[in-house]
């Protein structure tokens, strides 16, 4: 198995990605995401023309099969206490979080 | 050292549809209760998936053909990933690689005579986020705004001075308002505008580091905040320091500078292709539909006033500055069926009074152009006098009539005839003797003022030169 | 009470439209049923080898709710009105669906406590046509697993035919449900086989229609340009009525296709005569991963058995089978997967961050950061932890153009083996290819969880068909020498279900196989 992940990397990855872990959560994560890797460098025996297009769905969307867009018309949502009501913590109808602090000159 | 400054305009043009970009929720959300213009889809609750609003996409089109861009037949929408609270699905639906339209320009011609080409290097439909309130220790989210509809258009680092600057966003609220694409109010940010800014020596070629000034949203601010920076990055050279890419916010009450973010941490977005949407193909048949009632541009219909009417400059500008406006002033122009520069000074000086008082816009006037037509005749023939006209105007707009019905009804047809000015003017004159006596003692300029005696005894009626003449002649 | 528990749901939906039977006399006898073979529902931190001889397919039974639609459907037959097609037809919804005013938990502890806000499309239709649902049904977590073992809510599924191996997965709540008996139908998903495996896994039928058929609105996002909804079901005549039911435009789903929906069920009732299904080696070659390495080896001989004695079957039906077609980019399914599932999972579970709904840590936080990370490490479990860091990795503007760019060119080759083979005026014309639809049968719970290369080759022989967008439907055929339940699978044209569906009747009716209950 490779390493092609290294602490410092996985470290980064786990900050994007916004995670606290614990310490057995990190070794396993790590260990099985340069497994993957392994598989995934299957893919570099395919050989690829360049301009191989890319497939973004399966199928092939047509006109025919294609939506069209929206119209424009309002159609209001009949219960937002459905939504708001989920809600951890709210204040006066605003949905309350923890401060984001950031730097002044 | 003379230095010159290198500026990129970001601007955020928020679309006056009246649903959201990707849901049925009302677009406008305006002076609305936090949280209540939303649903499962610009909540991003789990499941949910975005459908594109037909209108957002002809919107973006007609910016897109008055910026002479160029519209993909084909575009494509991204996800632009990223942490922030008011962003619910956790990444923002927006074009990346392959936008609705690219290139183009716009041109501002300047106070100083001269006009800058700016160069549009991307323009493309985006979602917008909620709002973030601070309170004491922690945020209050607000989704309204969630999924309103942008038009992200960035320019080249084309733009010279702050002056240029806040032209730009000058040429831009007008051109987006006379499309009807946006209501351009940039007090409601539905312009917002963040300025790359960088200076070098003047005539180098090569670009120094810049700063981003975030959210400069009005625009004096831009003018501002933009001559703020360029006065400290010069100050900053000249001290033989460096420029840092920083991000900086301009607070507005302040009128100082703060830094944000370091912009070397700035985020792996991760952009790929929304799989929720399918491709954007605006094909030739829905584009002649979108451009079948495009509109003469503003510039280019300030031209040709210039050109085909004679009108000075001035007179030209104005008249163009809102589509309803010069509409209204060709229309009257029509009816009137004379000389284009009487109808402008009664355009800019009466009509444009009328509107500014009345918070209107032109084609919301009781005074049509035909009646403005009209009105002017009425003083051209010297039916009524020129106060009298310019009151028509406001009595007009007041009650809707006919300009001949209300010279009628009330009386406001000029007096002419000389026997009965005759009879006032020597009245006039036997009851003030003093003045009498100043006039024929040399001072003639008190002509005004009998002249005004006579308006007022005749409650304006009376033809000014014919009691002129009258007057001169008793007081001679 | 069997007896009923035996009809088939079309069977069930004509008995209560002509008033010989009621909806809620189904339904009681269906929660009767539940009620003994189920065991305690799957819930956070439960004892996972808790009654294990129970299935455990539910998270949440709603007993209630279903006795008022099935008092709704007998209501409408009173007032002479029709109740439509899945009349009083009891089904379960795996509980990836958002459902208007129940537990909406993607198997996950974020969602533990998320009350769906409005229905999914596919789940409103059903109700819609008289289908009176009777619950949300136990997954992987987000889906993310072949075994259904990697759900927060415990215990985990069985295989009704044997309660110590795994049902499959992820729609592993669905196929158990089915197979024992709780409810006809089941409204699973399928992002690389998670409605073909668990169907083949527990001896039933499971159709992942073409991508685009079955609209994804309240679908809670894996892989978009992935996941199809579809039927699980004991016959195939029923996942042929089911789908009917769910399939078609939706305008709350920009993908989902405006072509027409055929009459499934009376499709059933052509000859396959003459129709041309190919066999191709390269679904007789699996891959292994064993302790970090792959292997390639043949597939196990019973279930290459099973394919050829379908195969002949039909042959003495009439279908002209075509050997040796090349599928030679199958093969690359699994790693392409690895990659374009990872970006859009990664993405799709950027929402789940403690704001505005779900899980939100009660731990003291300093700012919103800590937040996030404390809401996000204590809410997701593994599996999706793990593909948001695969995703997060090959998205990443200096990794994307190695890895992301090149899963999707890859993919474009999947989707052109399909294209020669069903091509009509190719070299094979093919109208389907038979395969097996899982290299094993269902193995023992806890033998594979946890290696995520290994619990990912499960679904080696059912990718091809998300990554293409194309039809497949897994029919079971046989036993195995352990009695498990062995499956073979179809592959069809774009929006051809019909045929698909077809071919799989017949496949059916010739196979000696006796359905669970
Ligand atoms: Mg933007
Ligand atoms: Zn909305």
């Amino acid at each position: 198995m490779s390493e092609e992940i290294g602490r410092t990397l996985f470290d980064h990855l786990v900050e994007l990605a916004a995670f606290e872990l614990g310490g057995d959560e990190a070794e396993y994560l790590r260990r099985e995401l340069n497994k993957q890797l392994d598989a995934i460098h299957e893919l570099e025996a395919v050989p690829l023309d360049a301009d191989t297009p890319i497939t973004s769905h399966g199928v092939p969307y047509t006109q025919e099969i294609s939506a069209p867009p929206r119209e424009d018309r309002w159609q209001p949502f009949p219960d937002t206490e459905k939504l708001m009501g989920q809600a951890p913590e709210t204040e006066d109808g605003y949905i309350v979080v923890p401060d984001i602090p950031h730097e002044e000159l | 050292m003379e230095y010159e400054a290198i500026i990129g305009l970001e601007t955020h043009i928020q679309l006056n549809t009246e649903t959201k970009i990707f849901c049925n929720c009302k677009a406008d959300s305006w002076g609305e209760p936090p949280n209540t213009n939303i649903c499962p889809v610009c909540t991003g609750q789990p499941g949910v998936l975005p459908v594109l609003n037909k209108a957002v996409a002809e919107k973006a089109v007609l910016l897109a053909t008055a910026m002479h861009a160029e519209v993909r037949r084909v575009s494509y929408f991204d996800r632009k990933n990223y942490f922030y609270p008011d962003l619910p699905k956790g990444y923002q639906i927006t074009q990346f690689d392959r936008p609705i339209a690219i290139g183009g320009y716009l041109d501002l011609p300047m106070p100083e005579g001269y006009t800058r080409r700016v160069y549009i290097i991307k323009l493309h439909i985006e979602e917008d986020a909620g709002k973030t309130k601070h309170a004491n220790g922690y945020r209050l989210i607000d989704f309204n705004r969630c999924g309103v509809p942008l038009i992200e258009m960035v320019t080249g680092p084309d733009l010279r001075s702050a002056d240029e600057a806040a032209q730009y966003l000058i040429r831009l609220r007008q051109l987006v308002r006379w499309l009807g694409i946006s209501e351009g109010n940039m007090e409601k940010a539905h312009i917002r505008c963040d300025a790359n800014v960088s200076i070098r020596p003047k005539g180098a070629d090569y670009l120094n580091p810049k700063t981003e000034i975030k959210n400069v949203n009005s625009i004096d601010a831009v003018r501002e905040a933009i001559a703020t920076e360029i006065q400290r990055q010069i100050r900053e050279v000249e001290a033989g320091r460096e420029i840092h890419a920083w991000t900086l916010e301009w607070d507005e009450d302040a009128g100082v500078l703060r830094k944000m973010r370091s912009k070397e941490t700035e985020a792996d977005y991760r952009y790929f292709r929304e799989p929720d949407l399918l491709p954007l193909v605006i094909d030739d048949e829905w584009k002649s539909q979108i451009l079948a009632d495009f509109p003469e541009l503003p510039l280019e219909r300030r031209a040709r006033f210039m050109a085909q009417y004679g009108l000075p400059e001035y007179d030209a500008d104005i008249l163009t500055t809102e589509r309803a406006l010069s509409d209204y002033y060709e229309a009257a122009l029509q009816a009137y069926n004379g000389d284009p520069k009487r109808v402008s000074n009664w355009v800019i000086n009466e009509v444009l009074r009328l509107l500014n008082e009345r918070g209107l816009s032109a084609d919301q006037l009781k005074v049509t152009p035909q009646y403005l037509a009209m009105i002017i005749r009425l003083v051209d023939k010297g039916t009524v006098n020129t106060s009298t006209g310019k009151a028509l105007v406001v009595k007009v707009e007041d009650t809707g009539k006919p300009p001949k019905q209300i010279v009628e009804e009330e009386g406001l047809a000029q007096v002419s005839d000389t026997g009965a000015l005759r009879a006032i003017c020597e009245k006039i004159v036997a009851a003030n003797p003093d003045e009498v006596e100043k006039y024929r003692g040399g001072k003639t300029s008190l002509i005004g003022w009998f002249v005004g005696q006579v308006m007022r005894e005749t409650r304006g009626k009376a033809n000014p030169k014919e009691v002129q003449k009258i007057l001169r002649e008793l007081l001679g | 009470m069997m007896e009923l528990l035996r009809m088939e749901a079309h069977e069930i939906a004509a008995a209560v439209r002509a008033g010989k039977l009621s909806a809620r006399e189904v339904l009681e006898a269906t929660l009767e049923h539940i009620a003994s073979v189920d065991g305690i529902p799957g819930s956070i931190g439960d004892d996972p080898e808790a009654e294990p001889d129970k299935i455990h397919a539910f998270i949440t039974l709603t007993a209630e709710r279903a006795r008022a639609q099935a008092d709704a459907v007998d209501a409408k037959i009173v007032a002479g009105e029709d109740p439509g097609p899945l009349a009083g037809v009891p089904f379960t919804v795996k509980d990836i669906f958002v459902v208007e005013g129940t537990p909406s938990t993607a198997g996950s502890r974020i969602l533990a406590n998320y009350i769906g806000p409005y229905t999914a499309t596919p789940v409103e239709r059903m109700e819609a046509a008289g289908g009176v649902m009777l619950g949300k049904v136990n997954l992987d977590e987000f889906t993310f697993g072949s075994s259904s073992e990697s759900s927060a809510f415990k215990p985990t599924p069985r295989n009704p035919w044997d309660t110590s191996r795994v049902p499959g997965g992820s729609s592993g709540g669905s196929a158990a449900a089915v197979a024992a008996g709780e409810g006809w139908l089941s409204l699973g998903t399928d992002t690389a086989g998670s409605i073909r495996q668990p169907a083949a896994f527990c001896g039933v039928v499971g159709l992942k229609p073409t991508y685009g058929r079955v609209s994804r609105y309240g679908l809670i996002a894996f892989g978009s340009s992935l996941d199809t909804p579809g039927p699980i079901a004991r016959s195939v005549r029923d996942a042929a009525l089911m789908l009917h039911v769910i399939a078609g435009r939706d305008p709350h789903d920009a993908t989902s296709a405006a072509a027409p929906v055929p009459e499934y069920l009376a499709a059933l009732e052509k000859d396959v005569r003459g129709l041309r299904v190919g066999l191709s080696p390269d679904y007789f070659r699996i891959v292994r991963a064993e302790g970090g390495e792959l292997v390639e080896e043949p597939l196990p001989a019973e279930i290459k058995q099973a394919v050829l004695d379908t195969a002949e079957r039909l042959a003495n039906m009439g279908v002209e089978i075509v050997e040796d077609v090349p599928m030679p980019h199958n093969r690359y399914g699994i790693p392409a997967y690895f990659v374009i599932a990872r970006v859009e999972a990664a993405s799709n579970l950027h929402r789940y961050d403690g704001v505005k709904y779900g899980y939100r840590t009660p731990d003291r936080v300093a700012d919103m950061r800590e937040m996030y990370r404390k809401s996000r490490g204590q809410g997701f479990g593994l599996q999706p932890k793990l593909r948001i860091l695969m995703g997060m990795y090959v998205s990443a503007a200096q990794y994307s153009e190695r890895y992301y760019q090149r899963a999707l060119q890859v993919r474009t080759l999947i989707r052109r083996d399909f294209e020669a083979v069903f091509d009509p005026e190719g070299k094979y014309r093919l109208d389907a290819l038979l395969t097996p639809t899982t290299p094993t049968a269902a193995f023992p719970m806890g033998a594979v969880y946890g290696d995520s290369v290994l619990m990912q080759y499960a679904d080696q022989l059912t990718v091809a068909a998300n990554h293409a967008g194309v039809p497949g439907i897994s029919v079971p055929v046989t036993t195995d020498a352990d009695g498990l339940p062995l499956g073979v699978q179809l592959l069809g044209r774009d929006f051809d279900e019909a045929t698909l569906l077809r071919l799989a009747r017949a496949v059916e009716e010739g196979a000696a196989f006796t359905a669970k209950v």
